[in-house]
């Protein structure tokens, strides 16, 4: 998952959890600030009216009666002031029912006992428990409007400012490890941002892949220089005993000698030559402008190759149509990759085997796959096939390590892709699959 | 035939020369550009092989000049640098060939001769082998008249012999000849053996051609 949707899911969870939370706990928490209210409202009602009997005197609210009763038209509050006989002490609050013009309503009551000139009276001041409740359902939908408004906006604002901090390493990822194909050609400029972290990331990518194509150049820059290096010993050699055959013509034996030398000297100079070809392809020196029809250019590696077939009694069936034509490719160095694909099918076949080179379509994709019947290459080896000098082992003295590791420049410069599939014994199938 | 041999890699231009001269050329060494110009100079040639990668001056830039002072000249470029653009540049700038090292100095030899048959005409085309007689611009073998149908690797390969002829060629020799670089000694050589067999079947049911002979263990070549 990736980072920005891992935080998205983060801040969107997190509030929606703290909105739920904050839904159980409101009703509980609005009930309670009402009735600490309404207790705290009773209290001071309590002090006014003992203020006022204090100053009035109680008779004044007696008027020579036993007790006295007082409440709003609705019958929201009473009050009431009793003498009280026990001479109990009490001050409570609490909720009950009383009967009143013949309602009977619940109310929070509270009970105050106090003395007045040696009589004890029970003062009780009551408010009916539906008006001490009758704000919460609205308090509480409105707190949930706000909230939700709030947390809204807040996602919203984190999730512009996380994209923001994010937008760089979005980039990073982009440029440095998404789009980037080895070798990287050119010095890419930093990413610009000012989360130091990124920066690190940045700076340390781009040194790392620097010091990879720092290598990569060296190791191409000496097979380049070496390969050269070593052309012109070579050419003196094969001169010095081209010019040696001649002066000893008549001698046989050293004749036959020199015979030896030069076929090693051959093999020297191809294993050169092979690694200045690929030095040179990993050197961008040839142009990808070609048009290439394909059947005309397997007639033309087969024309080359027809004799080797041939003395192996190898059947060969060529069954690619006509418009099989592939642009930007580079024509020499396609003929190149299928001599030495086909080359390999005729070399590694056993006698009297088949080759088969096919072309199909799949999607806007050509693949050529070119088959054969002959000894296969065991599973382990596959990876390695393309690898410089790794040769089969299972031939005595065959093949110089390099043909594959020639295919599979010419198929990266061209962006083909070279499947192999192979079963020891049966055969092989190399499939080139173009861009 | 006078050649001027421009090449710093002495025992290179020795071999060269040791080998042209067996073929009657006469060589002159330069192993600078500045020895090569001079002789240029004061000398008259026929050939000029010129090593690219010398160490005063700029190969192609020798040839531009040497182009000017001595238009008469054949010139072939030898260079270890193998690169294409290279090689553009050298015939665009009048070099006759190319030959990137390491090069055969029998390919040398015939890619001189070549370039002498192209310049003097088509004067010498017909050669006498034996009963035969080779066409070499129409690149046919002629008995009393009649073409012998040879395929072209075919008569490549004569072709390259006869041109070294009277010299024991090696099958590898040949086969680099007919097939370049993508020459593998494990397999052409015996294909050499399979050409100059059908060659031999070809001709004798014309006329014995005791000329093209086997020499055991190294390859073939054409006695005349």
């Amino acid at each position: 998952m990736k980072l920005f949707t891992k935080l998205t899911l983060f801040i969107t969870l997190s509030k929606m959890a703290i909105v739920v939370l904050f839904v159980l706990l409101l009703p509980l928490l609005v009930n309670r600030v009402a009735s600490e209210y309404t207790n705290y409202n009773l209290r001071e009602q309590k002090k006014k009216v003992l203020k006022a009997i204090n100053s009035n005197g109680i008779d004044y609210y007696l008027q020579g009666e036993d007790s006295y009763g007082s409440y709003t038209m609705l019958k929201e509050e009473y009050i009431s002031l009793e003498p009280d006989s026990t001479g109990a002490v009490r001050d409570t609050i609490e909720t009950s029912r009383r009967l009143v013009e013949g309602d009977t309503l619940n109310y929070r009551i509270l009970r105050h006992s106090f003395a007045y000139k040696n009589k004890h009276y029970t003062l009780e001041v009551g408010k009916t428990t539906s008006t001490i409740s009758q704000y919460n359902r609205p308090l509480q939908r409105v707190a949930l409007y706000v909230l939700i408004v709030l947390i809204i906006l807040t996602i919203l604002v984190d999730l512009i400012y996380t994209r923001l901090v994010l937008r760089p390493l979005g980039t990073i990822i982009r440029t440095r490890l998404i789009n980037t194909r080895f070798p990287f050609k050119e010095h890419a400029p930093p990413v610009k941002t000012s989360t130091s972290d990124f920066q690190y990331l940045d700076q340390s990518l781009l040194a790392l892949m620097g010091k990879i194509k720092e290598a990569f150049d060296k190791e191409r820059e000496f097979t380049s220089n070496a390969s050269h290096e070593l052309m012109t010993p070579i050419s003196i050699l094969q001169n010095k005993i081209e010019n040696l055959m001649v002066d000893s013509e008549m001698d046989e034996e050293l004749q036959q000698k020199l015979t030896g030398m030069m076929k090693t000297l051959n093999r020297l100079k191809k294993i050169v030559h092979s690694l200045l070809l690929i030095s040179r392809i990993e050197n961008d020196q040839f142009a990808r402008t070609d048009t290439v029809y394909i059947k005309a250019l397997i007639n033309d590696v087969m024309e080359e190759l027809e004799h080797r077939a041939t003395s192996r009694d190898l059947q060969v069936t060529i069954a690619i149509p006509d418009d099989v034509v592939i642009d930007n490719m580079n024509h020499d160095l396609l003929f190149q990759l299928f001599y030495n694909l086909i080359n390999n099918a005729i070399r590694y076949n056993k006698e009297g085997g088949t080759i088969t080179i096919t072309a199909r379509r799949v999607g806007a994709f050509w693949t050529v796959a070119i088959e054969d019947t002959g000894v296969g290459i065991p599973p382990e080896e596959i990876d390695t096939i393309f690898n410089r000098f790794k040769k089969a082992n299972r031939i005595e003295g065959e093949g110089y390590g390099l043909g594959l590791s020639i295919v599979k420049s010419i198929a990266q410069y061209h962006n083909i892709r070279i499947d192999v599939q192979s079963t020891a014994g049966k055969g092989t199938v190399f499939s080139v699959v173009f861009p | 035939m006078k050649v001027l041999i421009v090449e710093d890699e002495r025992s290179l231009a020795l071999e060269m020369e040791a080998f042209l001269q067996k073929a009657f050329y006469l060589c002159d060494l330069a192993f600078t550009a500045r020895q090569g110009q001079k002789m240029m100079e004061e000398n008259q040639y026929d050939f000029i092989l010129l090593d690219l990668g010398l160490p005063d001056k700029d190969g192609l830039h020798v040839l531009q000049e040497a182009k000017k002072c001595c238009p008469g000249a054949s010139y072939i470029i030898l260079t270890a640098r193998g690169d294409l653009e290279d090689r553009i540049k050298g015939l665009d700038l009048g070099a006759d060939d190319y030959l990137p090292k390491p090069f055969s100095l029998l390919e040398l030899q015939s890619r001189m001769h070549a370039i002498s048959r192209r310049k003097s005409g088509l004067k010498d085309s017909l050669v006498a082998l034996g009963d035969f007689t080779v066409d070499l611009s129409k690149r046919a073998i002629l008995f009393e008249g009649q073409e012998i149908g040879l395929s072209r690797k075919e008569f490549d390969l004569l072709n390259y012999m006869l041109l070294h002829k009277n010299r024991p060629l090696t099958r590898s020799q040949l086969s680099e000849h007919i097939w370049g670089n993508f020459s593998d000694d494990d397999y052409d050589s015996n294909f050499i053996d399979v050409h100059i067999k059908n060659i031999r079947k070809k001709l004798t049911a014309y006329a014995p051609a005791e000329w093209l002979q086997t020499i055991r263990g190294i390859g073939y070549k054409i006695k005349i």
